[in-house]
């Protein structure tokens, strides 16, 4: 099953849809630009609507661009039928065929490629094996399980050996904890064949987990693209600050810079904070972003803004607190809590941060 | 898609073929009409050598006639000189050539083919001349022909002399046979290679862009272009374009037949709603027992062949009807609106029956308990709550009797009496006075009311439908009647059911009896007869309908596959154009297609295939709409994996469509054979010598009062036909269990 990794690239890549009175067109997709390296897995996360799985479709082929164009590896695919192109989908809703079994829904693609029965049979079960459905070789898809359907659909995939592997919301049917199984298990094989995959999702802890790295998309636009730790550390908008994680955003007014060090107005005090946009600038108003595990409760007056609390909500690990502001509802999360001074409902208190756990974004990015 | 360098290249391409095209065209029919033109002119000179003689004016005349031994419909004037007048004058030969001598000989055309035969050269004109003679010299008819004049000079004993001319006109008919020949292969060719062209530029995907350019072909020649053919012919009279024949059409005779089958359609509408419902509400909203052996009985109808309901009702009320003569001594004809009425009703009450309990079926009967429980009476309930939710369900219902009933053919044909009706007034006038156009135009009149309905019934009743998904659909019923009520419509429907299995085995005793009415002796010499002269109609009426559904079957379900998975411009009227002969009566299909098919490329007329055409084409649309429901059903995730996995579309089709919509497949299929076998309207009308049908064959059996024969041949269709139907049945059974698994994924 080896087979050489391949790159993938879009070059602004654009898709408009006539909407549904065929008057106007909508876009779906809207020059979309970058190139997934080999081997690599990356996870189009957005918002339903986003055109994330209209671009998976375009590189499947199942979709035609409206402009730009598609390279797998070295070779323009972009008006390439799907039959003719070396790729491999995993469906939503696996579209696995009905009428046939486990074992011929698997050796489907290889009786088209005109493989001697002998090899089908062999590749069949190495690969009912990898997915760990050995024994099912015989059933129809409908007697299986979710879990058990996506696997087939996995190994229905993996047995043409694509050279890109396109997966669209393939974990969006079944239960959380088969779910986060699964997802160990996808990612596990892919990087096992080292084979170059897309994943679509709008689930962020699923982007999140598996990907090297994330295409954050809204209304067809790409906003950011970048590494997991990147897009939650260092997100370019507060757009992609809320979607790929829980945020605080504080409205301040930049007051001066110096070297990385910026000196903002929040409220009545002046704050320092170390890390920005490259788009902030002195003088403006920007939007600090913080994540409720960067933020602290302490005592009233010792922190750099004042509230009171709403409600505290236990989660073992670690506690919520809901803290009422002058800037609206602040979300806290107390990590270890009983380790760690606990507010009652209805105190006073003050929310804190460090400079290197915040960031500010310019504001009129949404 | 539609890039500006793909139009670019397109329009490069298709320019460059087309010249080219042109240009052999040209090249091809100028070689022809020079190599035509100098085989002429041989012969010509060929025939100035058989010059008499003797020069005498009797010699010349009979001289001159014999032109056309050389060449075939060749006319020839002999042209004497007058020295004096240094001129020719026209001496002796054809009429027509000397007219024509007459009319030109002063133009400088003429007068320079003069001068050039003064010097003994022989000369072509230029132009073409048209002049009226035939091309048979033995008849006196005359069409206006297209000539070539030549003019050859005849000189004198001295052979050195002009003493005269002959002036020859050679039709350029066969030319132009040949010419048009080769236009209509040059254009074909630029056709199909346009249409090739166009797929493979503009469409990733050539194979889908072939099935689809074939199907929208197969459309065009089979269905829109006999319609446009027929409306052609109704506004033409004697080769001009005239209104003649539709005044006549809606002349007050033809009103009446127009008025005739309103009538009747409202009448047949009304009362078999009425009975359908009955039998729907029974079945669906009452805990009647037997549901199961009703539906089945109330159902066969629709399967009968035409004519046996008429033929039994004949049988037992005709003029020398075992009921009506025999038994009760009546004098009442049976023959005109009443029976017409009755045979419609029990034939096309199914349709209802069918129509309203599907939308009762899906009535929750929640609602009923719930104004039950609001203290509503139960006759408040069926009028306020049960009633109006199955309004749309009874407007559709009628109105798909009333179109039935407005296009039924065999049934008046054999029991209209003086009562007339437009479908056979048209059929009397094709075949009666060979009058197409009048045939076509009365087809169109009764397209009216027909297509209106059913128009009607598609875009607005069928919307109109009150029919939620609700909730989980209560599976214990209330009864709205009461036991009184009930009993009343069981006794009502069984007898119904009674008569129509009475009439069935009418038409089985008919076959054992020597001649019904006269003599009711038992006797098998029927079989005999029928077997003997029916045997090739019995044999060829299958095999042309074991062709045609296979055919049918397939061509529905790939239209289906296309038009609901594929994008493609002209889709919404691809898929008009299938479901056109769905809403469109036979009759007129039939004349359509004698008039579209009678002459060469497609001369199909007598031939098999213009019936196999004929079922295709009528069955298809039935076989589209239930693939689209099939289709609908299936997540096109399953088609797109195995796209996906590397295979096209027919692999696509074959191995992941078609067993996926296998039920609706068979189905299709069951429904062409048994529709193809029991077809009338249409085919009456295309039948040959050659390839007779089964059912015209009962139909002038019936008319010449050869019960007996008309029975067995009824017996033996029925059978045929149940027993296909009862294998698809099981068949299709079968796979619903299959089915079933399919969608519980």
């Amino acid at each position: 099953m080896e087979k050489k990794s391949v790159s993938v690239t879009l070059e602004h890549v654009t898709k408009r849809f006539k909407d549904v009175k065929g008057k106007s067109d909508v876009i779906a997709v809207n020059d979309s630009h970058f190139v997934i390296e080999p081997g690599e897995l990356v996870t189009l996360l957005g918002p339903s609507g986003c055109g994330k799985t209209t671009t998976l479709r375009m590189i499947a082929g199942f979709e035609l661009p409206t402009e730009g164009k598609i390279y797998i590896g070295n070779e323009e695919v972009t008006m390439l039928p799907p039959n003719k192109r070396d790729t491999a989908t995993m469906f939503q809703s696996y579209g696995l065929f009905p009428h046939m079994t486990v074992f011929d829904n698997v050796a489907y693609g290889l009786k088209l490629r005109k493989i001697p029965h002998e090899d089908i049979v062999k590749r069949v079960n190495e690969t009912l094996a990898l997915v760990g459905l050995s024994d099912y070789g015989d059933r129809a898809p409908s007697k299986l399980s979710g879990g058990q359907q996506q696997r087939v659909a996995l190994a229905r995939s993996l047995i043409v050996t694509p050279s890109v592997l396109l997966l669209d919301e393939p974990l969006s049917n079944l239960d959380a904890l088969l779910r986060e199984q699964m997802r160990v298990e996808i990612r596990k094989i892919q990087k096992e064949l080292g084979i170059t995959a897309v994943y679509v999702t709008h689930d962020r802890v699923e982007a999140m987990s598996l990907s090297d790295r994330v295409v954050v998309m809204k209304d067809g636009f790409i906003r950011q693209i970048g590494s997991p730790i990147d897009i939650y550390e260092n997100p370019n908008s507060r757009f992609v600050a809320g979607f790929v994680g829980k945020a605080a955003f504080f409205p301040v007014r930049v007051k001066k810079q110096e070297a990385n060090l910026w000196t903002c107005q929040l409220g009545e005090k002046e704050v320092v904070v170390e890390r920005a946009t490259t788009d902030v600038e002195v003088g403006t108003e920007a939007v600090l972003m913080a994540r409720p595990e960067s933020l602290r409760v302490t005592e009233k007056g010792k922190g750099k803004i004042e509230g009171k609390v709403r409600m505290n909500v236990y989660l073992g690990n670690s506690m919520e607190a809901f803290i009422n502001t002058s800037f609206g509802e602040v979300l806290v999360q107390i990590d270890d809590p009983h380790a760690k001074k606990v507010f009652e409902e209805g105190e006073e208190v003050s929310i804190d941060f460090t400079p290197d756990r915040v960031r500010l974004l310019n504001e009129n990015e949404a | 898609m539609f890039t500006k360098k793909r139009i670019l290249q397109f329009c490069t391409a298709a320019l460059i073929f087309l010249l080219a095209d042109f240009w052999m065209y040209s090249t091809l029919s100028s070689d022809f009409r020079a190599y035509e033109a100098e085989r002429n002119f041989n012969e010509i000179e060929l025939f100035a050598k058989t010059v008499p003689d003797e020069r005498t004016a009797q010699d010349f005349a009979q001289w001159v006639p014999t032109v056309k031994d050389i060449i075939p419909g060749a006319r020839a004037l002999y042209l004497a000189f007058d020295e004096q007048n240094f001129n020719f004058i026209a001496e002796s030969g054809s009429e027509t050539a000397r007219a024509l001598f007459q009319a030109y000989n002063s133009t400088p055309d003429f007068q320079k083919a003069m001068e050039s035969v003064y010097y003994l050269e022989p000369m072509k004109l230029g132009s073409t001349y048209q002049a009226d003679y035939s091309l048979d010299p033995d008849t006196i008819s005359a069409d206006t022909i297209r000539s070539q004049v030549y003019f050859v000079p005849v000189v004198d004993e001295t052979g050195y002399q002009v003493s005269g001319a002959a002036m020859i006109l050679v039709p350029t008919s066969t030319a132009t046979g040949y010419s048009n020949l080769l236009k209509t292969l040059f254009i074909a060719a630029a056709v199909v290679f346009l249409g090739i062209l166009l797929v493979l530029t503009f469409t990733r995907d050539p194979l889908t862009g072939f099935m689809v350019l074939g199907l929208f072909g197969i459309v065009i020649v089979f269905i829109a272009y006999p319609l446009i053919e027929a409306i052609r012919l109704s506004f033409m009279k004697d080769g001009v374009f005239s209104l003649q024949t539709w005044k006549e059409s809606l002349s007050p005779t033809y009103l009446v037949a127009l008025w005739g089958s309103l009538r009747l359609g409202v009448l047949t509408a009304t009362i078999s709603t009425l009975v359908g419902f009955i039998f729907a509400f029974l079945i669906e909203r009452t805990r009647f027992k037997q549901k199961k052996l009703m539906t089945t009985m109330a159902t066969m109808p629709v399967i009968s062949p035409p004519f046996s309901l008429s033929l039994s009702i004949i049988l037992l009320f005709g003029n020398n009807g075992l009921i009506s003569k025999q038994l009760l001594h009546l004098d009442t004809s049976i023959y005109g609106l009443g029976g017409l009425t009755l045979v419609q009703v029990i034939g096309m009450f199914p349709i209802a029956f069918m129509t309203i309990s599907g939308v009762l079926r899906q009535i929750d009967s929640t609602v009923e308990d719930a104004s039950l429980d609001l203290s509503a009476t139960r006759w408040q309930t069926f009028k306020e709550i049960t009633l109006p939710l199955s309004v749309p369900g009874i407007l559709s219902a009628w109105l798909l009797v009333f179109t039935n009933s407005l296009a039924d053919f065999a049934n008046p044909l054999l029991l209209s009496g003086d009562y007339r009706v437009l479908s056979t007034e048209a059929y009397m006038l094709v075949t009666g006075r060979s009058n197409l156009g009048a045939g076509s135009a009365l087809s169109f009149i009764l397209l009216m009311p027909t297509l209106t309905a059913f128009l009607v019934q598609r875009n607005w009743v069928a919307k109109k439908s009150y029919v939620t998904v609700t909730g989980k659909p209560s599976t214990t019923l209330t009864e709205l009647t009461n036991k009184p009520v009930r009993i009343t419509m069981e006794t009502f429907s069984w007898i119904f059911l009674g008569f129509i299995a009475s009439l069935y085995l009418t038409i089985v005793a008919g076959c054992f009896v020597v001649n019904w009415g006269i003599d009711y002796s038992f006797t098998l010499a029927n079989w005999g007869e029928a077997l003997a002269r029916g045997w090739t109609s019995i044999r060829d009426t299958v095999t042309l309908a074991a062709i045609a559904t296979p055919i049918a079957g397939l061509l529905a379900m790939l239209a289906a596959m296309l038009i609901v998975r594929k994008n493609f411009p002209g889709k919404r009227i691809l898929e008009m154009l299938i479901m056109t002969p769905y809403a469109i009566p036979g009759t007129l299909i039939g004349i359509s297609y004698i008039l579209a098919f009678n002459r060469q490329p497609l001369l199909l007329v007598g031939t098999g295939a213009i019936i196999v055409i004929n079922y295709i084409i009528r069955e298809l649309p039935v076989g589209l709409e239930n693939g689209i429901t099939a289709l609908h059903q299936i997540d096109p995730a399953i088609e797109e994996s195995a796209a996906d996995l590397g295979a096209d579309v027919p692999t696509v089709f074959r191995t992941i469509v078609l067993p996926l919509i296998r039920p609706a497949f068979l189905s299709s299929m069951s429904y062409t054979f048994v529709r193809s076998m029991t077809a009338v309207s249409a085919i009456i009308f295309l039948i040959s010598a050659r390839w007779n049908h089964l059912t015209v064959l009962i139909f002038n059996f019936s008319e010449n009062l050869r019960f007996g024969l008309a029975s067995v041949l009824s017996t033996i269709l029925i059978v045929i036909v149940l027993s296909v139907w009862a294998l698809m049945q099981i068949v299709v059974r079968d796979d619903k269990l299959t089915q079933k698994t399919i969608s519980t994924r």
